[in-house]
């Protein structure tokens, strides 16, 4: 399986990570990531419970630091800096379990999400035009919004941060097919001007979305490649993917 | 001890109500004037309760951190409010420069107090936000002790008697402010309504700041979620910073009034007094919520007015009544419900 973004020829990286290791106290949860994402791209990341998917978006904004390693955005190095800087490089994320504010209202959290010199009233339409239901709930505490709500407001507030790069964690967790749906609808929508990470233990859903995919395994990559005809029967998936 | 003697002593000691007090407490406390006298006043005390609270319950709401030398910023407040209030006013100055001069000062200690809270939360609090909340109780509480002693010493050299107050400082209020006015038939001290103003104005200021201002909702954001916050590309240390300092300033402001206060006034026994009027307030409101904190300065205000009524009835003598009954609310939300009244079971959500 080929992997375009180790192409020594083609333009630089949007995103590289090079023998990146993360720990939880003593627990050594990244073992040596390497991956590159080009802009444009939706890039799954795949793997079993507790391979380290979360961790390694959470290492890439800091949230986690790696102990080694690098994380290069738009080529600069920006391992050890603080999350908020590295998030206002352009680095949106939709967290696993959406954590939105709930005691503020639906139209708060977006506002919360742009920054002071943004034109936040342009950004504020370009959302609520992506999700008109949102813009119906608005002035709703985030807490009352139902799961599928949630997720949408979750991307919502990624999106207007007016990011080049979303890291995307379980979007189609906990929510209905029907709602799943819808979900994937917008983030395709999104990825129309936004680069994604997306993880997801969806597999089919996250072959359909990403062009790339990378498969973790242990805290490493194991495989990585196209997406494109790449099944759940493929050995090399399956006996990574079962448990 | 016998039944009897136990019942004597206990007589003795005023505790026991004698029965037509009680009857005659009983038909004055549903007369219009006195339902009026301890609304009026309890409002007044809570406008300084809520003063003195909403800056801790800031600090908690946003940082976590239990403030423990909160009650020291309000007595650094009262000596510093009181300093320069001796300095601008002389025997010749008139009620309404006097009201002038001690909000000019409000303002004068709010600053330098938020500025002294933003430097100690970046020296003192923030290396040790990695730790567990007892580094920060240790940490504050020994802030605390340092600036009450500072005080006792400093004023002691200036010739100052450090408690139980400060007479020279408390005595710039003008007559206006400790005169006694009729309203709807309860004769009432001017410095509750002064209270009551100037409380409603520093409420809709906070509330205007959490509310209608970028970084409010930034803070009540971080409240919630800080962590999230950082993601979204905000500066969260900073917003600790502010926050930590505006509370110092709050905390300070409130010692300004407690400065004028006719039942309080400048001193070191401030440290731990106001502190622990300023937690029970908080504890009861929900810890990190605005709208506790105000809820519940009220119901503190006027238990506070109701039991000082009571007292001044004659029923019962013991002084230590509003304390005791303030405490005891404590304890009845502590147990009917933790969180207290606006308060969640976690931190924030505020």
């Amino acid at each position: 399986m080929s992997d375009p973004g180790d192409s020594a020829d083609g333009p630089d990286p949007l995103l590289e990570l090079e023998g990146v290791h993360t720990y939880y106290g003593e627990s050594h949860v990244l073992q040596g990531v390497d991956l590159s994402v080009d802009e444009g791209e939706i890039v799954a990341l795949i793997g079993r419970n507790g391979v380290g998917k979360t961790t390694t978006l959470r290492s890439i904004l800091q949230l986690t630091p790696p102990r080694e390693g690098t994380v290069r955005f738009r080529g600069e190095d920006v391992t050890g800096e603080s999350t908020h800087d590295v998030a206002g490089r352009g680095i949106g994320w939709v967290p696993e379990e959406r954590r939105m504010f709930g005691y503020l209202t639906v139209e708060e959290n977006v506002r919360v999400s742009v920054g002071p010199d943004r034109d936040y009233e342009a950004l504020r339409e370009y959302v609520f035009d992506l999700f008109p239901d949102l813009e119906r709930f608005r002035e709703k505490e985030a807490r009352n919004l139902s799961g599928g709500q949630q997720q949408m407001l979750a991307i919502a507030r990624a999106l207007v941060g007016d990011n080049d790069l979303l890291l995307v964690d379980e979007p189609s967790e906990g929510l209905a097919p029907m709602i799943v749906d819808q979900v994937v609808e917008a983030l395709r929508e999104a990825s129309a001007d936004t680069t994604m990470i997306l993880v997801e233990q969806n597999f089919p859903l996250a072959m359909d979305l990403a062009d790339r995919f990378y498969l973790l395994d242990h805290g490493t990559v194991v495989e990585s490649g196209d997406t494109e005809g790449v099944t759940a029967e493929d050995e090399r998936i399956r006996r990574y993917l079962s448990a | 001890m016998t039944g009897t003697e136990t019942a004597l002593a206990v007589a003795a000691s005023g505790v026991a109500p004698d029965v037509p007090l009680v009857v005659d407490a009983v038909s004055r406390l549903f007369r219009p004037d006195t339902v009026a006298r301890i609304l009026i006043e309890g409002l007044g005390k809570a406008s300084i309760y809520f003063i003195i609270a909403v800056g801790l319950t800031l600090v908690f709401g946003l940082m976590g951190v239990l403030n423990f030398a909160h009650g020291a910023f309000a007595m650094l407040g009262a000596y510093a409010g009181g300093v320069l209030m001796v300095l601008a006013v002389s025997s010749g100055t008139g009620p309404y420069a006097r009201v002038a001069f001690f909000v000019v000062v409000a303002a004068v200690v709010f600053a330098l107090m938020t500025a002294v809270g933003s430097v100690l939360e970046i020296g003192l609090v923030r290396p040790i936000y990695d730790r567990t909340p007892m580094y920060q109780i240790l940490l504050t509480f020994g802030v605390g002790l340092i600036l009450e002693e500072g005080a006792r010493i400093a004023t002691s050299a200036r010739g100052i008697q450090p408690e139980p107050t400060w007479t020279g400082a408390a005595a710039t209020i003008p007559n206006a402010l400790e005169t006694f006015y009729s309203i709807l038939g309860a004769s009432i001290r001017g410095f509750y309504m002064f209270a009551i103003v100037a409380g409603v104005a520093v409420a809709a200021a906070v509330w205007a700041f959490l509310n209608r201002t970028l970084y409010g909702l930034y803070i009540r954001a971080g409240s919630e979620d800080p962590e999230m916050v950082e993601a979204l590309g905000i500066d969260v240390r900073k917003a600790f910073t502010v926050v930590f300092g505006l509370g110092t300033g709050l905390a300070a402001v409130g010692g300004v009034f407690l400065m004028w206060d006719p039942t309080w006034g400048p001193s070191v026994l401030l440290n731990i007094d106001a502190l622990l009027y300023a937690f029970v307030v908080v504890v009861i409101g929900g810890l990190g919520s605005f709208k506790g904190t105000l809820a519940a300065a009220v119901i503190v205000g006027i238990a506070d007015s109701f039991t000082t009524w009571l007292f001044n009835t004659g029923i019962v003598a013991f002084p230590g009544l509003p304390e005791v009954t303030i405490f005891a609310l404590l304890v009845i939300v502590l147990i009917v419900r933790p969180q207290g009244l606006y308060g969640v079971e976690e931190v924030g959500g505020h």
